[in-house]
């Protein structure tokens, strides 16, 4: 069960990170470029735990 | 044990066959891009009148050609795209947004998409000549182990990913009403500039997004090449570890602290 919860969460959040790339852009077209750049990083933040959910997913013992 | 069987009555015939299939997707492909990204916009921005940009929109066909008759990736993969590009330079209006439209956009890069994974698979046929007999593995016959269908899956999702990601950053910049109308009121004058420095960002962070999170999960997973057996042994205790590294929380932590610093800077 564990393992289709990783995998789930790290489609999820690697998915889900680009809504805040997305918004990145909508931020940088309104030439509010601290909120831009706050957003790209929370991108990456958000699309690295991602990566560590697929990391986690992929060693999981059956 | 299962015992050795003959193979094939004619393989060379048959992967001449099977060749000269591959090469007919391939050049199929490559002449439905062509058309989709030379042929139909010239036509509709009206910029193949003149014998030059006639013959640079005959010059891709010129470099596909040459990749399908010498089966050469370089040519296939890096040559017909980068000639497909001297025409729209001769004729720029070939790919200003109003000739792209979301659809047309969007059979475009299916079109691309399509062309790339066709042709690269098409051209690693570098299969040593077929083997006498065959004597297939006792594992063969057993159903794909669990955790194999969940690597599956996994390559599976991250490969979709891989696809939409460019696409919605594009898209996005390109087609998204609100960003649009944001950078025909903001910047009169400058939005097919601004347009083409935005494409190129999202370009190069896609790249890197791609080269730093996509590949870097299966990094302990590319056992094929054996210059990367040193890098794979070195990474693969860290790969095997099944407890979140020290990323995962500072990813958590950098999140959490720069979304309570966005709501504090555009609310408080």
């Amino acid at each position: 069960m564990r393992r289709y919860f990783f995998e789930i969460l790290a489609v999820l959040l690697m998915g889900g990170s680009l809504y805040f790339f997305v918004e990145c852009i909508h931020y940088l077209d309104q030439r509010d470029y601290i909120s831009g750049i706050i957003l790209l990083f929370i991108g990456l933040a958000v699309i690295s735990v991602g990566r560590e959910m697929a990391r986690l997913a992929l060693v999981q013992k059956d | 044990m299962p015992a050795a069987t003959p193979h094939a009555r004619t393989p060379d015939a048959s992967l001449g066959r099977w060749r000269t299939f591959a090469d007919a997707v391939a050049g199929a492909l490559g002449v439905n891009l062509w058309v989709s990204l030379v042929l139909l916009p010239g036509f509709v921005a009206g910029s193949l009148r003149t014998p030059p940009a006639q013959l640079a929109a005959m010059l891709p066909l010129g470099v596909l050609g040459l990749g399908v008759w010498r089966r050469s990736e370089v040519v296939l993969l890096l040559g017909y795209p980068a000639a497909l590009m001297v025409p729209v330079a001769f004729a720029p209006e070939m790919a200003q947004v109003h000739v792209y439209g979301p659809i047309r956009f969007a059979i475009v890069a299916i079109g691309l998409v399509g062309y790339l994974f066709g042709a690269s698979v098409f051209t690693s046929f570098r299969e040593p000549p077929p083997p006498v007999s065959r004597r297939p593995l006792a594992s063969s016959a057993r159903p794909v182990p669990p955790r194999w269908q969940r690597r599956f899956r996994v390559y599976t999702a991250l490969t979709a990913l891989s696809l939409v990601f460019p696409l919605v950053l594009v898209y996005t910049i390109n087609f998204d009403q609100t960003a649009r109308e944001f950078m025909l009121r903001r910047y009169p004058g400058r939005v097919a500039s601004l347009t083409t420095i935005m494409n190129l960002g999202a370009v190069s962070f896609w790249i890197l997004i791609y080269f730093w999170f996509f590949l870097g999960v299966l990094r302990a997973h590319r056992t094929g090449d054996r210059d990367l057996l040193a890098d794979l042994e070195k990474i693969r205790s860290q790969g095997q570890r099944a407890r979140p590294g020290p990323q995962f929380y500072l990813g958590v932590a950098c999140a959490l602290i720069l979304m309570v610093a966005l709501l504090v800077l555009r609310h408080g």
